[in-house]
């Protein structure tokens, strides 16, 4: 389910059947990788679309955790732990975080959800039919994960 | 002197009723027009949407038939991909059966449950679809999967907006 209005009508009446969070971390920077950001922000963002499609029965798509690259690593953590936080309380079993920024990945044992790291694929160059295709590739890989983490959970 | 002198006063006559002529049909025109409009309307390329699939080489396994159209939001206009599973069943007829479980909107797929072979399976909350699309009771879904009107055109497989099925 994504975060309007409508499917959320849908979250409050199905609730028990929505046990799963997920966070997509878009990084923001002016610096240098300006560039690698927005590319990376553009590929989470793109794929978080496909993959709340194929699983929008069971979980929720946040709008995205934004953050400033320059931040330091403290503060990030302690912003997305706030978040974590919040999002167990409120009764989700499984939160995954998406992100493309290997930042996360390095941080990894630090954060309570799991982490989902990809490599940004430059798809501003491709055409759309080949960048749907690439991005299905890409949820088919996540489904497993997801399926897995659902039954281990159980 | 010819002898259909015009007057003055059949000049303005006529000069008036045509210029009041052209008016009043300036007026009437787009009226009619928005009458009619309806009628007129091209009935289009009907609703079905061409997908890259020949007929000829649908098979009695379910596969997985990725079709995009464009659609209009205002004057937006966004490609969208959408997804059927096609297969022949005994008779030989094809069936396009909709991807979408009807218990809360999960993707299903085909026989990738190992403990239900043949069967769709929705990974969410574990829905259970016979190869007809009919859902095995006990599961969570209440209804069967969503059909697709078909139609076939040189040789390709077209298809319409996926319908609820009305029987059981």
């Amino acid at each position: 389910m994504k975060w309007v209005s409508q499917d959320i009508e849908m979250f409050l009446k199905e609730k028990q059947y929505v046990d799963t969070a997920v966070l997509p971390l878009l990084p923001v920077s002016f610096g240098d990788d300006i560039k690698q950001s927005v590319a990376m922000t553009e590929f989470i963002s793109l794929l978080s679309v496909q993959l709340e499609r194929q699983f929008r029965g069971r979980l929720i798509m946040l709008p995205g955790f934004a953050y400033l690259r320059s931040a330091g690593e403290d503060s990030l953590l302690s912003g997305l732990g706030k978040w974590e936080t919040e999002l167990k309380a409120q009764g989700f079993k499984h939160i995954f975080l998406l992100t493309s920024d290997s930042m996360w990945k390095s941080l990894e044992d630090r954060l309570e959800g799991g982490l989902i790291w990809l490599p940004s694929l430059p798809l501003e160059h491709m055409d759309e039919n080949y960048r749907n295709s690439i991005l299905d590739d890409q949820v088919k890989q996540l489904l497993n994960l997801f399926v897995q983490k659902w039954q281990n959970g159980e | 002197m010819s002898k259909n002198r015009v007057s003055r006063r059949q000049f303005l006559n006529y000069t008036l009723t045509g210029v009041g002529g052209f008016m009043a049909a300036g007026m009437l025109m787009p009226m009619v027009r928005f009458a009619v409009d309806p009628v007129l309307q091209a009935a289009g390329e009907s609703d079905f949407i061409p997908t890259k699939q020949k007929v000829a080489e649908v098979t009695e396994t379910p596969t997985r038939v990725d079709y995009t159209f464009e659609q209009q939001d205002a004057w937006y206009t966004s490609e969208v991909t959408g997804t059927a599973w096609v297969y022949k069943d005994e008779k030989g007829e094809i069936v396009a059966l909709s991807p979408v479980c009807k218990h809360l909107g999960c993707v299903v797929d085909w026989n990738t449950d190992k403990s239900n072979p043949d069967h769709f399976y929705c990974p969410c909350h574990g829905g259970l679809y016979t190869k007809d699309g009919t859902n095995v009771p006990g599961t969570p879904p209440a209804a069967p999967l969503d059909v697709y009107p078909y139609t076939e055109k040189d040789g390709f497989l077209y298809l319409g907006k996926a319908e609820p099925r009305k029987e059981a």
